[in-house]
């Protein structure tokens, strides 16, 4: 068994620690980029495709079927070469960022609208009935049953968001890949070297949708997660005291 | 339509001041009369009921007191301040003729991200109430409608009575000159409209005006101080509950309360 481990493993890892730590980095980089202007461009288009305007919606509807229907690939060569042959040039990084936003917007944009018209029409007239505005009733109320409804298939998309960062290979983005790439051409140790990046990506994904797992079920039992919510519910709990001692007995004697 | 027939047998006391005055209010949807030349007034510390069947224009009459629905033509008075009238919103400030009426809706609507305290604290924030005066009078009013034990819990671990409590606990919060009540029992089992029903008993003792849209009916009996008896979008009837539950002029109110098994 050892002597196959040491058959495969040759390449000196040590060497390349700092480069691999380097590329871990932009890996990271790009997603975490790449993720907030995807939620802010897939929010954005998503509300386009709920306007009462029909050229809004027609410009909403247009921009997900375009980029939906084009393989990232594609949009990463376009954003990089092709914008570069139309004279702008724009540096790895930010052709990277903006054809990953544009492409995982998206699928956003159709996670978002879903989750949106899916609050029911009541709510909003609760909250008209309250007296909060439209800005108040998006904010407080609409948005955030929105965002619990998306939480499954955004944590999704950042997943494979991540791992579609490989793709920036193709314009040697200095991220894992590309590191892998380099290694591999040093070394002819291709088996080895993949191994280790795949595995380098499996650390990265796997406890990342775990954790935003975690998150969800913590979302879906209501766990104030924000720092002035939880401040208000200390405060209400201290309030509370002597009615909750009350349910507590109550819940105890019919046991 | 035939010419509408309201028959006051006997006519309600005229409450020194009207929180509530809708006159000549009409209202179509999709070219059909849902409302039909209505005129209704709530005076302060008043109760009014509204009963008719399923579809005849009660909640859509509701509705148009806090502009839910923009009525087509006739005037809305809430508070002495006209707030529409002829087909035109009147009022500048929609969102504080909102906090001057208080509505329970049939089907609660909290908001289900919010504990039950949260959500009486988000419209008195977004009033501008400061966080803790907003926390205090959260839980006094929790404590009012007897669901302050409750007041952690999310709205889909709290029962049917529960919730509607905690929503009239949230109509309260912005301290409304006027309650409407949208059917506020009509999703219930018996017990929980027990309960829902004390705690509106309690407000009514309290000397609160209410708008009460109800199948109810004994129990608008109780309360009510006037009866409005709706039907195809107009008043058909109206007067003191003892008159048009018990003895009604019309024949369609009889016709409607033998349905309900209450006629006399």
């Amino acid at each position: 068994m050892k002597d196959i481990a040491s058959g495969l493993f040759q390449v000196p890892w040590s060497d390349y620690r700092p480069d691999l730590l380097d590329a871990l980095w932009r890996t990271v980089s790009y997603t975490a980029v790449s993720f907030v202007g995807a939620v802010a461009l897939g929010l954005a288009v998503a509300l386009l495709r709920l306007s009462r305007a029909w050229p809004a919606r027609a410009v909403a509807a247009v921009y997900t079927e375009v980029f939906k229907n084009v393989p990232l690939l594609a949009i990463i060569f376009l954003t990089y070469f092709g914008l570069a042959s139309a004279g702008l040039r724009l540096d790895v990084f930010t052709a990277g960022c903006l054809s990953l936003v544009v492409f995982y917007a998206a699928y956003l944009s159709e996670i978002f609208r879903s989750a949106i018209s899916g609050v029911h029409a009541g709510q909003t007239e609760a909250g008209e009935a309250l007296g909060l505005g439209r800005t108040g009733i998006f904010s407080h109320i609409v948005l955030p049953q929105a965002l619990r409804q998306a939480l499954p298939g955004t944590n999704t998309m950042l997943v494979d968001l991540l791992k579609s960062t490989s793709l920036l290979v193709t314009v040697s983005a200095a991220e894992l890949m590309s590191e892998g790439r380099l290694i591999t051409s040093a070394t002819f140790r291709a088996l080895e070297v993949y191994l280790v990046i795949s595995a380098i990506y499996f650390a990265l994904c796997y406890p990342l949708s775990q954790l935003l797992l975690l998150l969800e079920r913590k979302v879906r039992a209501g766990v104030p997660l924000s720092p002035w919510r939880r401040r208000r519910m200390r405060a209400a709990r201290a309030l509370l005291a002597s009615d909750l001692v009350v349910d507590a007995d109550r819940k105890e004697a019919t046991v | 339509m035939t010419e509408p027939v309201t028959t006051t047998k006997t006519p309600a006391p005229v409450a020194p001041e009207a929180v509530v005055r809708i006159d000549g209010l009409s209202k179509s949807f999709d070219g059909r009369l849902v409302l039909d030349d209505v005129r209704l007034e709530v005076g302060r510390g008043r109760i009014v009921s509204v009963i008719g069947q399923s579809g005849g224009g009660k909640t859509t009459l509701m509705r148009c007191v806090n502009l839910l629905e923009r009525p087509d033509k006739g005037t809305v008075e809430v508070a002495g301040e006209v707030v529409h009238q002829g087909g035109r919103t009147a009022c500048r400030d929609l969102a504080r003729l909102r906090r001057t009426v208080g509505m329970v809706f049939q089907r609660f609507h909290l908001f289900p991200h919010l504990t039950a305290v949260e959500n009486v604290v988000l419209a008195q924030r977004k009033a501008g109430i400061p966080e803790q005066e907003a926390l205090e009078r959260a839980v006094a009013l929790l404590r009012r409608v007897k669901v302050a034990h409750r007041a952690l819990a999310h709205p889909d671990q709290l029962s049917g009575g529960e919730q509607q409590r905690v929503a009239i606990a949230r109509a309260l919060a912005l301290k409304p000159e006027v309650l409407l009540f949208d059917e506020p029992t009509s999703s219930l089992d018996p017990e929980a409209t027990r309960e829902v029903l004390s705690v509106m008993r309690e407000l009514a003792a309290d000397g609160m005006t209410m708008l009460l849209v109800t199948h109810e009916l004994p129990f608008a009996r109780e309360v009510a101080d006037h009866v409005v008896f709706v039907d195809g979008g107009r008043i058909v009837e109206e007067g003191r509950p003892e008159d048009v539950l018990d003895s009604p002029a019309q024949a369609r109110t009889r016709e409607f309360l033998a349905s309900y098994g209450t006629a006399s």
